[in-house]
């Protein structure tokens, strides 16, 4: 079908062309004929349809002869005069123009015709007139002297001309004078030459009741040319066999233009200056700023008093509108200075280009934490209240089998409590506010170290198997060393009578108000810490089993506020105002320095694996360390939103949790991997609140339970409770 | 779909209706069907008085309107539904409130006396009336756990496990009202936390703090055996000084096993034992042998830790657990299956509550006692519907429960 159709529009085509083919035939057939009237008509109509086709050679040949002719018409009179008037140089492109004009009329002053005068240069005649005689040339004996002479003196001179074919001076007239100046401006030579008279419009589009011509068309006009026919069949014959191809079209797509910028860098200069941000505008000024400010724009009051109080940055308005009843009142701007100084800045200060910005999904830029729901166990509810004391619990601490908990507080009294049932099973009054206690870490003893003032208590609370019993009145009853050892005074007094009734069994005289008291792992060694700015007698070193003790440091490194023991290596943390350092106790020097970042530690805990420290700080912080990995914190942690009291590890779970002033304790999963490579996985998993805020404190100590993943945390409300 | 056919059956003789298919609103609620019935013994008995009915749908209790729970049950609505009544279960009434000098820890009851164990470190004999009738002095510490055992006439053996890590074994005479420490049974390093004696009366089991659990002879026997003397001539010198209640006894058989304090203990036939732990599992020991049969682990998100006391709930699940039963909102202390019934337990817990329960519905509670004011410790159930509850607030509430009436019928 397509080929079909295809054929047939070549067809189509094909019989057009031979059409007007032919019709080209016959105009050319035509135009001889009637060159005078239709000549230009036809040519100009069938040239603009065929050009496409058909060379416009013929055509061509024509037009000059149809241009002279229109010349012809107009220039009829100004030829005979501008033969003999013009000067050398009109007369050459005369020549020119009449190179191939023969003349009818002859010049009948001299005969010789149209030829070059030079011939006669060397001759004492210039031609010959009619009747055959010599014409000579008249005496030209002027020098250049005279010549100068006559054109200073002669007043014809301008006027006088030569006439080349008889070789005499001619002084022209003033008709001819003016005819050359209307000639020379463009103008016919004629005066009365109407060059603008009506035109009768002979060939217009309105079809004329009279034809401009009259004559038949001619016959050959209806019969098919042979000549052309055997034409057209040789060129279509041409098309067919394709010797003759199709004019190209001109294909475009290439492009004689291309986008020379296509393939152009990003980061060239052109595309910073097309980021290119233009500098801030100043504000317009608005009716306020006027002189004499519409009503509304004036500052009542109220307004102006709240202007005045604002900070200088909070104003709506740099200035105060101000009412002027004339121009002339208004003084100098007294801000000038200022505003230029701002103004600056501004521009100093404005972004110069515009940043890239990133296309980023925010969900992308969370790091991806596990749920919560898949870190269980962790402590979420609270399940028991111990509730017994009247002051706020500064301490708390958990046997090592997890069934007692023992927690000491401002009203003087260390309790000891059943876990599971939130009974209180002992009460201990020991005299002073309890400031911290410790159970101690070792199972086989069943003691329990309190600091208060300046003592720190040893109790057996007897709490535990017989055989533990015996073996902590075994440590106890230890014998003293002879010496007190490196001029630390401590006095070592084992109790009597009363407080022997209250399971205290040993006094630790310190000169100093102890903060803190904390266990080895062992059980042997007991560390106390005495806070004070001035001294290096800060951290004591206890050995129950020899009762000795010993000042491990000679030099004041800032105010201690925590120590703790290396769970498993001979390490001692001493956490300062600033910072944590970690001591080789066998080799008796400084191994690490820990930045807390912190304006002041709180509290401390140290991994179960001894590799990972975690810091509290009164600025609502709690850091991370790797102990391993840098001395700076590993992870920074803002969530509470006061001063952090209290921070804990678990030892058997990945969990730590930390307390604070906005009486809520935060429990976090800490995923510590044992592939040294991958850092912990911190992720917070549960806010347990339930203590009241007494006097600004919230949550004062915080410790897990050994085995099970339950949190008690004490408080100022004089309650300890139990999340499980 | 506004009707239904619903055909109705029961198990008890006395409201038996015809066993036709009715036509009832989809729409109806528990109220609207016991009319129903209510009307229908009306058209058969005219002395019949009215009567609260429960009803249960494939054994569910219903709780909404019909149409809903079945939906939510996945039932059918073209066919004729089965629906089972039953008559409802009165509220247990408070009976008898008994005070303590101190928390109360335990409590067994058999069908006389109540044996109530509490923190001042004595034991309590009680008449289900609500008079004190002796109280047990002994220990040197606070009582955990009692048990009575065999009961031979007049006299019976009663059994007290304390925190400090004894069992004494005591003889009590009713008639006489004395009571004798016939045994010392030492062994536990930790505090005894738990006791159960076996069906026969023969053996007891006990759990301690010390992840042990030991069998000992119930038996009381006068002669006191060598072996314990000798073992007992090593204990230190001031503790039998101090007190040497009865004879020494020394534990049968030990099992170990539990990674965390036993908390609870309890026979489940002759030869079987189960205990709950503080390490999260259930295990069932062969008391015979002494191994370890099994060991249940409860998923850990149902687990509001209720491995506390909570062994009864899973004594007939077998290995599986099949259903959890969460309302409470503090740790569950204690559960018991009701002795008369086969679908009731009641449990309490530290939120104050000690609530009554069907398995066949277990999505609420059947009742709530809210007698306490403080934590519940303790729970027991006699043979003659006798509900008791021991807390922290010193108290020992009684409860009249009668739902046998049922099961009389049956």
């Amino acid at each position: 079908m397509k080929k079909i159709g295809l054929k047939r529009a070549k067809e189509e085509e094909d019989e057009q062309k031979k059409q007007s083919v032919c019709e080209q035939v016959l105009t050319f057939n035509m135009s001889p004929a009637e060159e005078e009237e239709g000549d230009e008509d036809v040519s100009d109509s069938e040239e603009s349809v065929y050009s496409g086709l058909e060379e416009s050679g013929s055509d061509s040949e024509d037009e000059p002869s149809a241009n002279q002719q229109e010349g012809r018409v107009l220039n009829e009179e100004v030829e005979q005069l501008e033969e003999r008037v013009l000067n050398e140089e009109e007369a050459e492109q005369r020549e020119d123009e009449y190179e191939k004009d023969s003349s009818d009329e002859e010049d009948i002053r001299n005969t010789v015709g149209n030829v070059p005068m030079d011939w006669y240069k060397d001759f004492p005649h210039i031609g010959y007139d009619l009747e055959g005689r010599r014409i000579y040339k008249p005496i030209r004996n002027k020098d250049e002297l005279d010549q100068f002479l006559d054109k200073m003196e002669n007043p014809e001179f301008w006027r006088t001309v030569c006439d080349q074919q008889t070789g005499s001076d001619v002084v022209l007239s003033e008709d001819q004078l003016e005819l050359i100046k209307r000639l020379q401006r463009g103008q016919f030579g004629d005066v009365s030459f109407n060059e603008y008279q009506p035109s009768v419009e002979f060939f217009s589009r309105e079809v004329m009741i009279h034809p401009v011509t009259n004559r038949p068309s001619d016959k050959r006009s209806f019969i098919p040319s042979l000549t052309e026919k055997d034409k057209v069949s040789k060129m279509v014959h041409a098309i067919k066999m394709g010797w003759i191809k199709p004019r190209r079209v001109e294909d475009d797509s290439r492009g004689r233009y291309y986008d020379l910028w296509t393939n152009e860098d990003s980061s060239s200069i052109l595309n910073k200056h097309r980021m290119h941000l233009p500098a801030p505008k100043l504000r317009l000024p608005g009716h306020e700023e006027s002189y004499n400010p519409p009503p509304e724009y004036l500052l009542t009051e109220e307004e102006r008093a709240l202007w005045e109080q604002q900070d200088p940055s909070d104003r709506k308005l740099p200035f105060v509108p101000t009412k002027f009843s004339s121009l002339r009142h208004v003084p100098a701007f007294s801000r000038f200075i200022h505003e230029r100084f701002e103004r600056c800045l501004d521009l100093y200060l404005c972004p110069r280009q515009r940043k890239l910005r990133v296309n980023v999904n925010p969900e992308d830029l969370i790091p991806k934490l596990p749920k919560p729901r898949d870190l269980l166990p962790f402590p979420t509810t609270q399940s028991l209240v111990y509730r017994g004391h009247s002051g706020l619990v500064r301490s708390i601490s958990v046997s090592p089998s997890g069934q007692w908990l023992a927690s000491g507080s401002d009203d003087g009294s260390v309790r000891f409590w059943e876990v599971c049932s939130a009974r209180c099973v002992r009460t201990v009054q020991t005299g002073g506010a309890v400031k911290s206690v410790a159970w101690n870490p070792n199972p086989a003893f069943c003691l329990l170290a309190v600091a208060l003032d300046s003592v720190v208590l040893i109790l057996a609370p007897s709490l535990a198997d017989g055989h533990v019993t015996s073996s902590s009145e075994r440590l106890l009853k230890s014998q003293q060393e002879a010496e007190p050892s490196e001029g630390v005074s401590c006095n070592w007094v084992e109790t009597k009578g009363e407080e022997l009734n209250q399971w205290i069994r040993l006094k630790i005289g310190h000169p100093k108000v102890v903060h803190q008291v904390t266990w080895h792992s062992k059980g042997d060694y007991l560390a106390s810490v005495m806070p004070d700015h001035s001294s290096h007698l800060q951290v004591l070193i206890h050995q129950l089993s020899r009762r000795r003790s010993q000042n491990p440091f000679s030099r004041n490194k800032g105010l201690v506020q925590n120590v703790s023991f290396h769970p498993l290596r001979p390490y001692f943390f001493v956490a300062t105002q600033r910072s944590v350092r970690v001591y080789n106790l066998l080799k008796q020097q400084l191994t690490k320095k820990l930045q807390a970042n912190a304006k002041w530690v709180s509290s401390m805990a140290v991994h179960p694996t001894g590799d990972h420290v975690i810091c509290g700080s009164y600025d609502c912080r709690l850091s991370w360390f790797d102990l391993d990995l840098s001395t700076k914190p590993y992870r920074m942690l803002r969530h509470h939103k006061k001063a952090v009291r209290g921070v804990a590890y678990h030892r058997g779970y990945p969990l730590f949790a930390s307390a604070s002033d906005d009486g809520s304790v935060i429990v976090c999963h800490g995923t510590v991997y044992s592939d040294l490579l991958q850092n912990p996985l911190i992720v917070p998993v549960k806010v347990l609140r339930g203590h009241v805020i007494t006097q600004d404190l919230g949550v004062l100590d915080v410790t897990f339970h050994p085995s099970q993943p339950w949190l008690f945390s004490s408080g100022a409300d004089g309650t300890v409770r139990l999340y499980t | 779909m506004s009707q239904l056919q619903a055909r109705f059956f029961t198990e008890d003789k006395r409201y038996v209706v015809d066993n036709v298919p009715f036509s009832i609103p989809a729409a109806s609620q528990v109220q609207d069907l016991s009319n129903v019935i209510n009307k229908l013994l009306e058209a058969k008995n005219a002395s019949h008085s009215n009567l609260e009915f429960d009803f249960l749908v494939r054994g569910q209790f219903l709780r909404t309107s019909l149409s809903t729970h079945m939906e939510t049950e996945n039932i059918s609505t073209e066919e004729v539904v089965e629906i089972e009544y039953v008559e409802r279960i009165t509220a247990p009434e408070p009976e008898e409130c008994m005070m303590h000098d101190d928390w109360i820890s335990s409590v067994h009851a058999n069908d006389e006396w109540i044996l109530t164990g509490s923190y001042d470190k004595t034991a309590r004999i009680w008449s289900v009336e609500g008079k004190a009738v002796m109280t047990v002095a002994g220990h040197a510490d606070a009582v955990k756990d009692v048990s009575w055992g065999k009961r031979d006439g007049l006299s019976s053996v009663l059994l007290t496990a304390s925190l400090d890590q004894t069992v004494l074994l005591w003889e009590w005479n009713s008639e006489k009202n004395k009571v004798k420490a016939r045994h010392c049974c030492r062994g536990h390093t930790g505090s005894v936390d738990t006791v159960s004696v076996d069906p026969t009366g023969t053996k007891f089991c006990s759990g301690s703090w010390d992840k042990m659990l030991k069998i000992w002879s119930a038996v009381p026997t006068d002669e006191a055996d060598e072996e314990e003397e000798e073992e007992a001539a090593d204990r230190p010198r001031k503790k039998q000084k101090t007190q040497q209640l009865g004879l020494t006894r020394t534990p049968l058989m030990t099992f170990s096993g539990h990674n965390e304090a036993v908390s609870s203990v309890l026979w489940s036939d002759n030869e079987e034992v189960c205990s709950a732990s503080w390490d999260h599992t259930i295990r069932l020991w062969d008391a015979e042998t002494g191994s370890m049969k099994s060991t249940l682990v409860p998923p850990r998100s149902s687990s509001i830790h209720f491995f506390y006391s909570s062994l009864h709930l899973f004594l007939s699940d077998g290995s599986l657990v099949l259903l959890s039963l969460t309302s409470h909102t503090g740790w569950v202390t204690a559960v018991k299956w009701a002795p008369s019934h086969e679908h009731q337990l009641v449990s309490g817990s530290l939120d104050h509550l000690v609530k009554l329960w069907d398995t066949r519905s277990c999505k609420a509670p059947l009742y709530d006692l809210a007698a306490h004011e403080d934590k519940v410790f303790c729970l027991d159930w006699t043979e003659t519907g006798l509900m008791l509850s021991g807390g922290a607030d010193n108290k020992l509430y009684t409860y009249k429960y009668s739902a046998c009436q049922t099961d009389e019928g049956a």
